[in-house]
């Protein structure tokens, strides 16, 4: 019998959480973040317009951050904060 | 940012016997290991590895899965990968540097692109560590720089949740994913040394760089800088590169002693060499917006010209990092980035 010690270290905490998602849609703002992969744009927006039919949301807002592997600019975040109450983003290769 | 500490969970894990087979079974059920035979990390090679070190002292925060990077962690990660304790500065310095924000790590390690982190080892450390800057320092038959390579592969995966097809989603990935560590070859520089170049004044130092495995320059013939250097030029502008649609990244130039020391003879300096890759390693804009719907062009790249018109590869001179490495023989190589990290050259601790 022989004794190792684990290589993983102890988890840390992530350093942020996605906010809680609404109950209901209805009135809110919807947002679109395009991440900027091909096809983002036209992806997440279909996806919003759809969401917005369905449930009586809003599409108000359609904004863009440099690239898909960096956060997105503070003044980008700032005026999605501002403007929309729900974000859809997110698109890979 | 370094998350409040978590509960230290470094875990016991009892083995049958000593065996290299028991304990690579016992890794691979835990998804843990790169494949390769480890050395068992028992308390005693961990204790010697850490050397008196605060085994809970925190060096950084490893994404996607944001475990701490304590100094016991990355001595149980240079036990398995085969490490000599002296290098372990060289590792806890390696890691330090990655952890800075400007190398997007979390970018890096989930990204479908193969990029790894190349560790370079700069100054007096590299023969007193006995790492390789001659003959073969890319590839296999140097303990410092195989281990030290190998330790980092497996800092990000066990700490970082690195693993394949999880929080490493590289479609292909890329052989330098299992050890990535050349050394600096200053005695067979004309120039000053990388680190130095960098503002780092210590004695010896470690980059971090990361980018793609290296794209072989082959010159025997060619007897002034230029000639030459129109070779790397040619192996950097490529349509398949990242560098060619984000065009903000750094390209990492590992020239061999001998092509160095020709274009040196040619009295060029190490700000010639990037001015003049910066200005020929260019691709026609017409191609360009031919092959990328998405550009991560400054806007002074996006403004309208001829289709003939040549764009670099990167936006500045400075992004090209010139720095010498290998034996005898002329081969050269140029290592492209993933274009949306930057490079961190710390001085070694205790340097």
């Amino acid at each position: 019998m022989t004794h190792v010690l684990s290589p993983e270290g102890p988890p840390g905490t992530v350093p942020r959480a996605l906010a809680p998602a609404p109950a209901v849609l209805a009135g809110l703002r919807l947002g679109v973040l395009d991440n900027r992969k091909p096809n983002a744009r036209l992806l997440l927006t279909t996806l919003a317009e759809r969401v917005a039919a369905r449930t009586g949301a809003r599409l108000v807002l359609v904004t863009e951050k440099a690239n898909a592997a960096v956060r997105g600019e503070a003044e980008v975040l700032a005026r999605l904060r501002a403007e929309a109450d729900v974000i859809i983003t997110g698109s890979g290769d | 940012m370094i998350p409040a500490a978590a509960p230290e969970t470094s875990e016991l894990i009892a083995l049958a016997d000593d065996t290299p087979e028991t304990l690579l079974e016992a890794f691979a059920a835990r998804g843990w290991g790169d494949g390769l035979p480890l050395v068992p990390p028992t308390e005693a090679r961990v204790a010697a590895m850490l050397d008196g070190g605060d085994p809970d002292e925190v060096v950084g925060v490893i994404p996607p899965r944001f475990g701490l990077a304590t100094r016991r962690a990355l001595a149980v990660n240079a036990v398995l990968a085969g490490c000599a304790p002296p290098v372990f500065p060289v590792l806890a310095t390696a890691v330090r540097a990655l952890c800075h924000p400007e190398v997007n790590l979390q970018g890096v390690q989930s990204t479908t692109h193969p990029v790894a982190p190349l560790v370079i080892v700069h100054g007096e450390a590299v023969t007193r560590l006995g790492f390789n800057a001659g003959c073969g320092t890319f590839g296999p038959g140097t303990r410092a720089n195989a281990t030290l390579g190998r330790a980092v592969r497996l800092v990000l995966m066990h700490v970082g949740g690195a693993i394949p097809g999880q929080g490493d989603q590289a479609t292909q990935g890329q052989p330098s994913k299992y050890a990535f560590c050349i050394a600096e070859n200053a005695a067979h520089s004309p120039w000053e040394a990388y680190h130095r170049s960098c503002g780092v004044e210590a004695a010896s130092a470690v980059t971090v760089a990361c980018c793609e495995n290296p794209h072989n320059v082959h010159d025997m013939e060619s007897d002034h800088a230029a000639r030459i250097l129109l070779k790397v030029a040619s192996a950097i502008a490529s349509l398949g590169s990242n560098d060619a649609c984000i065009s903000q990244g750094e390209i990492f130039v590992a020239l061999c002693p001998e092509h160095a020391a020709t274009i040196a003879s040619s009295g060029w300096s190490r700000r010639d060499v990037q001015t003049f890759l910066y200005e020929r390693a260019r691709l026609p804009r017409g191609e360009l917006l031919a092959a990328f719907r998405q550009r991560r062009w400054r806007p002074w790249m996006q403004a309208e010209a001829p289709e003939h018109t040549l764009l670099p590869m990167t936006e500045h001179p400075d992004n090209y990092r010139v720095l010498v490495t290998g034996g005898a023989g002329k081969h050269s190589a140029v290592l492209p980035s993933w274009g949306m990290t930057r490079s961190c050259t710390l001085p070694l601790e205790g340097s």
